[in-house]
């Protein structure tokens, strides 16, 4: 029984990170209608920019928080607007900001694998909370802790942000008609700029706490979030984040129970099968809007 | 005896003694081959999922190229110079950049590959182009073909049999959990070696935990081999998850014994995962600070004065590949042809010039006799392991 609770934890934990990710990558397909593939790389690069910020400056953890954070954020303002922006303008549609994104995918992983020498990096110990919580026969490493409740945080954050707020009514104005809702008022620029932050924080701060708590700060950071992340907002549903939030908990759940009690080789298998029954049998995910429809 | 017998001999003797002479200098004339510049394409790894150790390969291979060219070590004038091109460890990268090479008259050998998978897709492709590739990294067994494919890699096997054997006779274990690559053979291999010494010797074994060279989590993997409450975890997995798994183990408080493969012998693992390693014992065949021949110091202070770092086990075999192939060169006379340098490899008996102190060549296959069994400090040296 404690084996399970424990692995129920680390599932868990794990899937917070993929939904983390997920709820990013959601905004920008929900908002802007851009099946971004450089997402991953959000999450690469703000996991080097809290390393560095630690290695170089030796800023405590919540400044190396901090600056993956707004790295991530920072880096999708500046992919938006040399990437997508001219495409947005000439209304090229979803193919050519896909296209472009894959472009962007493989320029800004390069780069990273440069940023890190090619090696997998990661945080000095001393540099974060890695101590166990014990609570009764159970240990909890403090890192699980913080990113279960940066979840937490992130998905009730961003669900009153768009729900309750004039600015998440002009993003989902913006998400559904962006001439429309430019001409009803909305600064449509400014909601797609903050989107577009907003996405690349959320994704950052799944790479930052990813890779302090797997001890891997590296290139490949963002790959392996990517495919997890996409999966979780497909099942979650694309314009609700609390689906998303769900989804990769299940996600991660899911995954560690495969490995623990069937074989480690149908651990993916399981997830994208998963995922495929969830296109067939509900397109629109657990809470997806049923007449939620990308142009 | 008259003085004209005597002259006579004398005379007889110095022909004979300049007979001697010609006949040695025609030998070593017939054995040098042409002066000139010889390529030697070097498929390299740099980027990618490997690039951390492609780079090591890489740089060792240079230095060999720097140390052969300065010192004639083939002849006088016969220089090899180093053709790079990059596969980030992709099959099709790999097998596009030997067709490359392949079309380039000017080189006249390859050397390649760190995964198996990328050198058997190889394998077909130079030797139906008859050009010469030495494999520097990959071990799987089976992958030498003389006489166009040869390999200076070890197998695993022998060192993870020996350092086995050592821990169950020291620490005396009653039980291990495993730590295997569900997809990788070669280290399916290293593990069944392991766990076959470790059950002749009574050991037996409490779990086997499957990761995947991919992952980045190792929490729930330590979770479920803690669980097991083994005496020793044996970790046989590839660079970038065994320090993710030791590093887990710890950080969970596992206080017991670990061992792993050689993957974690290099400095930039250590300075990722820290005194998490200390005392966690692997085999290995070339360490920079315990190897101690004259040639695995020359190669360490060669390499350090390069590159400002000391090298590790994966640039002690991209420079034994430039030796192979500079020996190979050097037993050949005229202008060497593909054909023939191929022919000198595949007749190889041992990797003469060495770092391991003695390299035999079996079918194509290097063999390494001489392993330590190593562990890092905890202020980062690497030394003999110890039982402590």
């Amino acid at each position: 029984m404690q084996l399970f609770v424990e692995q129920l934890i680390n599932g868990w934990a794990l899937g917070s990170l993929y939904a983390l990710f997920g709820i990013g990558f959601g905004l920008v397909f929900s908002t802007l209608g851009i099946l971004n593939a450089a997402h991953g790389t959000y999450a690469s690069w703000a996991a080097i920019a809290g390393y560095y910020a630690v290695e170089r400056f030796g800023v405590p953890f919540p400044v190396a928080i901090a600056a993956g954070v707004i790295g991530g954020g920072l880096l999708a303002v500046v992919v938006d607007q040399i990437g997508f922006q001219p495409l947005r303008a000439k209304k090229t549609g979803m193919l050519g900001a896909l296209i472009t994104s894959i472009a962007f995918w493989i320029i800004l992983d390069s780069l990273a694998g440069f940023a890190t020498g090619q090696q997998s990096l990661a945080f000095p110990a001393a540099s974060y909370p890695n101590q166990m919580v014990v609570m009764g026969p159970l240990r909890v490493p403090q890192m699980q802790i913080i990113t279960i409740v940066a979840l937490l945080v992130c998905t009730i954050g961003i669900h009153l942000l768009i729900q309750k707020t004039r600015i998440g009514a002009a993003m989902r104005a913006v998400g559904w008609n962006e001439v429309a809702a430019a001409l009803g008022g909305v600064n449509a620029r400014m909601v797609i700029l903050l989107t577009a932050f907003l996405a690349g924080a959320t994704s950052g701060l799944a790479g930052v706490l990813g890779g302090i708590s797997t001890s891997n700060v590296s290139f490949t950071l963002g790959e392996g979030l990517m495919l997890k992340g996409f999966a979780a907002v497909v099942v979650g549903g694309y314009d609700d984040v609390r689906g998303t939030a769900i989804a990769g908990i299940c996600l991660g759940i899911i995954e560690v129970f495969v490995a623990q009690y069937i074989s480690t080789s149908f651990r993916d298998g399981f997830t994208y099968m998963l995922l495929l029954a969830f296109l067939i049998a509900r397109p629109r995910g657990l809470f997806g809007s049923a007449s939620f429809v990308r142009a | 005896m008259s003085k004209a017998s005597a002259a006579a001999r004398t005379l007889r003797g110095v022909l004979a003694g300049a007979a001697a002479l010609a006949i040695g200098y025609a030998g070593t004339a017939a054995a040098a081959p042409a002066a000139g510049e010889y390529g030697v394409g070097f498929i390299t790894e740099n980027t990618g999922p490997l690039a951390a150790a492609g780079v090591s390969y890489h740089r060792g291979a240079q230095l060999a190229v720097d140390e052969i060219n300065e010192g004639a070590w083939i002849g006088q004038g016969v220089k090899l110079k180093l053709n790079e091109k990059e596969s980030g460890s992709d099959a099709a990268r790999a097998v596009q950049a030997l067709t490359q090479f392949s079309a380039d008259r000017n080189v006249i050998a390859v050397t390649c590959c760190i995964l198996s998978p990328v050198a058997a897709a190889l394998k077909p492709v130079t030797t139906n182009a008859k050009l010469p590739l030495v494999i520097y990294g990959a071990t799987l067994p089976g992958l030498p073909q003389p006489p166009y494919v040869t390999s200076v890699v070890g197998l695993p096997g022998p060192q993870e049999v020996k350092m086995s054997k050592m821990l169950a006779e020291t620490l005396k274990p009653k039980t291990v959990a495993y730590f295997v690559n569900a997809d990788n053979e070669g280290f399916q291999n290293r593990f069944k070696a392991a766990q076959k010494v470790m059950e002749e010797a009574g050991v037996k074994t409490a779990g086997v935990v499957s990761i995947l060279s991919a992952d980045t989590d190792f929490t729930a993997p330590a979770t479920q081999a803690m669980a097991t409450n083994p005496d020793l975890i044996m970790v046989w997995t590839t660079q970038t998850p065994a320090a993710g798994i030791i590093a887990a183990l710890r950080a969970r408080g596992y206080a017991g014994k670990i061992s792993a493969s050689d993957v974690i012998s290099p400095a930039p693992v250590f300075k990722k995962i820290g005194a998490a390693l200390a005392g966690v014992p692997f085999p290995i065949v070339f360490s920079s600070e315990i190897s101690s021949s004259p040639e695995a110091k020359k190669f360490v202070e060669g390499y350090t004065k390069k590159f400002g770092e000391a090298p590790d086990t994966y640039s002690a075999q991209g420079y034994t590949s430039l030796y192979l192939i500079a020996q190979a060169m050097k037993s050949l006379d005229g202008k060497p042809s593909r054909e023939d340098l191929a022919a000198a490899l595949g007749k190889a008996s041992a990797v003469e010039y060495n770092i391991y102190g003695g390299l035999p060549m079996v079918n194509g296959q290097a063999e390494v006799q001489n392993s330590l069994v190593a562990a890092w400090t905890a202020d980062g040296k690497v030394v003999r392991w110890e039982n402590k």
